[in-house]
C-alpha cells in the first residue's frame, strides 16, 4: 500500500469542516481530488485524505466574467461541456484531448491538477497563457491570477482551490497550443501557448507561455514585447520565435536536452502564432 | 472502515482501510477480471467502469468510490440475465483479439467506455480511446478491428 499511514479518509458537507481538517491537521491531512498523484505516491506523512466530491464542485459553467470549472470537475467533464467548443476556438478542449489516457482523465480534477502543479502540465501552460483566475477559499473567498499560485505556494496554505476561471474575451482575441510528446498522451518534452488580442490587426495584449522547460510553465514577456503594436506577419512570427529560443530558459533532464528544448521552444511559439494568425485571419474575414 | 459498491448491479457492503485501492479490493472480493499490473496507472490492466467510465482501479482509492457503482469485465456479459456475452467481448473473439489476454479485460472495458460514448468511432478515436491499454503481445490491429465491428453490431442493434 502506497499511503502506508493513511487513517482517515473524510467526505466534509462543508467548504468551512473540510478547511478546518485542513488547519488542524496540518501537513499530514491533503485535499484528494482525482487522487491520481496522492494514490501513488508514497509519503509517510499523509494520515489524512479530505474529499470534496460532497461540495457540488463540480460544473462548467458560462457567467458574466467568462467560462467557471469547480474543483472537482473531471478532465472528462471539461472536454464534454458545450460550453467550452466556442471558447477561443475551442483550445481548451483541443489541449485536453492531449492530456493522459480517457482513464486518467476521467478521474483527474481540475483543482488536483491546477494544485499538483507538475512543470510538464499541459493544463496550467494553457490556463495561464489564458490569464486564468482561480478562487481559493481560506476562511473567506478571494480569487489570484493561477499565475500567483505558482509565484507564491503560500497562497495555499491553509486554503482550498474551489475553482477555476477563464476569462470572457472579445471578438479579436485567438489563443493557441501546441505540445511536443513522445506520443500525443505522453507527458510534454515541452508546450507552448498564447493568446492575443488585436485592435484593427494590431496586437494589442499578448500572453505567450512555454512549459516543461522543465520548469512549470512561465510567461515569456520579452517575446510578447516582439510583437506589441505589430501585425502577425511572416516576419513578427520569426522574430518573435527568434526571441523565445534566445531568452526561454531551458535545460536537460531526463526527457530532453536544454539544447532540443530551444528548439521546441522556437518551434513551438512560431506553431501557436501561425495558428493564432490563422484564426484571426479567419474571423475577420 | 465499512464501504458500500454497487459492483456488476450488485449492492455490497465491504470492509476496507482508508488506503486500500479498488483493485486490491475487487480482486479480494473474487473479481479476478481485474488484472493487476502496473499499479501506477500506465497499463490500463485493472481498467474497470466508475459510474460507467472507464478508470484504472490501481489509482482509486476504495474510500472514494463509497457509493458509486462499478462495473468490472465480469459484470460485461449478460447483463439483462441472458447471459450473452457483450458485443465487445464477442468481437475480441470473434477477431482473435486476444493472445495472452491479461491486457483484454482492461482492454474491453475501455472499448465499452468508448461506444457508449461515441457510437461510430474512426480509428484515430479507437486509438486514443484505449490509448490507457498496453498489449505487449500484438500489434493492436486485432483489438482496433474488434473495436470497430463491436461497434457496428451495436449500432444494427440500437436500430433494431
Amino acid at each position: 500500500m502506497a499511503l502506508s499511514n493513511l487513517r482517515e479518509y473524510v467526505r466534509p458537507d462543508g467548504l468551512d469542516m473540510a478547511l478546518s481538517l485542513v488547519k488542524e491537521k496540518g501537513r499530514s491531512a491533503r485535499v484528494i481530488g482525482g487522487g491520481i498523484d496522492l494514490v501513488r505516491s508514497s509519503s509517510p506523512d499523509i494520515e489524512t485524505l479530505v474529499d470534496l466530491s460532497q461540495l457540488s464542485l463540480s460544473y462548467v459553467r458560462q457567467t458574466d466574467k467568462g467560462i467557471a470549472i469547480g474543483a472537482t470537475t473531471t478532465l472528462t467533464e471539461i472536454v464534454e461541456a458545450p460550453v467550452l467548443n466556442n471558447y477561443l476556438q475551442g483550445v481548451v478542449v483541443e489541449m485536453l484531448r492531449q492530456v493522459g489516457a480517457p482513464s486518467l482523465r476521467n478521474l483527474a480534477s481540475m483543482g488536483g491538477t491546477l494544485a499538483s502543479a507538475h512543470p510538464w502540465s499541459d493544463v496550467i501552460t494553457l490556463f495561464v497563457a489564458l490569464g486564468a483566475q482561480v478562487t481559493l477559499y481560506n476562511g473567506v473567498t478571494r480569487m489570484v491570477p493561477l499565475s500567483d499560485l505558482y509565484a507564491s505556494r503560500a497562497l495555499l496554505s491553509p486554503a482550498i482551490i474551489t475553482e477555476a476561471l477563464l476569462p470572457a474575451y472579445a471578438h479579436g482575441t485567438a489563443a493557441a497550443f501546441m505540445k511536443f510528446s513522445r506520443t500525443k498522451f505522453d507527458i510534454a518534452i515541452l508546450n507552448c501557448a498564447c493568446l492575443i488580442s488585436t485592435q484593427n490587426g494590431d496586437c494589442e495584449s499578448v500572453r505567450l507561455t512555454a512549459g516543461g522547460t522543465p520548469q512549470l510553465a512561465a510567461l515569456l514577456p520579452e517575446v510578447a514585447e516582439v510583437l506589441l503594436g505589430r501585425k502577425l506577419s511572416q516576419t513578427s512570427i520569426g522574430q518573435a520565435a527568434e526571441m523565445a529560443r534566445e531568452t526561454t530558459l531551458v535545460r536537460n533532464d531526463l526527457r530532453a536536452s536544454g539544447n532540443y528544448r530551444r528548439e521546441l521552444v522556437y518551434a513551438g511559439v512560431k506553431r501557436c502564432l501561425t495558428c493564432v494568425s490563422t484564426h484571426l485571419s479567419g474571423a475577420s474575414q | 472502515m465499512r464501504i458500500c459498491l454497487t459492483v456488476n448491479g450488485k449492492k455490497q457492503e465491504l470492509d476496507s482501510t482508508p488506503g486500500d485501492t479498488l483493485l486490491h479490493l475487487l480482486r479480494r472480493i473474487g473479481y479476478k477480471g481485474v488484472k493487476k499490473g502496473c499499479e501506477s496507472g500506465d497499463c490500463g490492466a485493472c481498467a474497470v467502469l466508475l459510474d460507467g467510465r472507464v478508470v484504472n482501479s490501481c489509482l482509486v482509492l476504495a474510500a472514494k468510490a463509497d457509493g458509486h457503482c462499478v462495473t468490472t469485465v465480469e459484470g460485461l456479459a449478460g447483463q439483462e440475465k441472458t447471459g450473452e456475452l457483450h458485443p465487445v467481448q464477442e468481437a475480441f473473439l470473434e477477431q482473435g483479439a486476444v493472445q495472452c489476454g491479461y491486457c483484454s479485460p482492461g482492454m474491453m472495458i475501455a472499448a465499452v467506455d468508448l461506444l457508449a460514448h461515441n457510437p461510430n468511432p474512426t480509428d484515430q478515436e479507437i486509438k486514443e480511446g484505449i490509448s490507457g491499454n498496453l498489449c505487449r503481445c500484438t500489434g493492436y490491429v486485432k483489438q482496433i478491428e474488434a473495436i470497430r465491428i463491436a461497434a457496428k453490431k451495436m449500432r444494427k442493434s440500437a436500430d433494431v
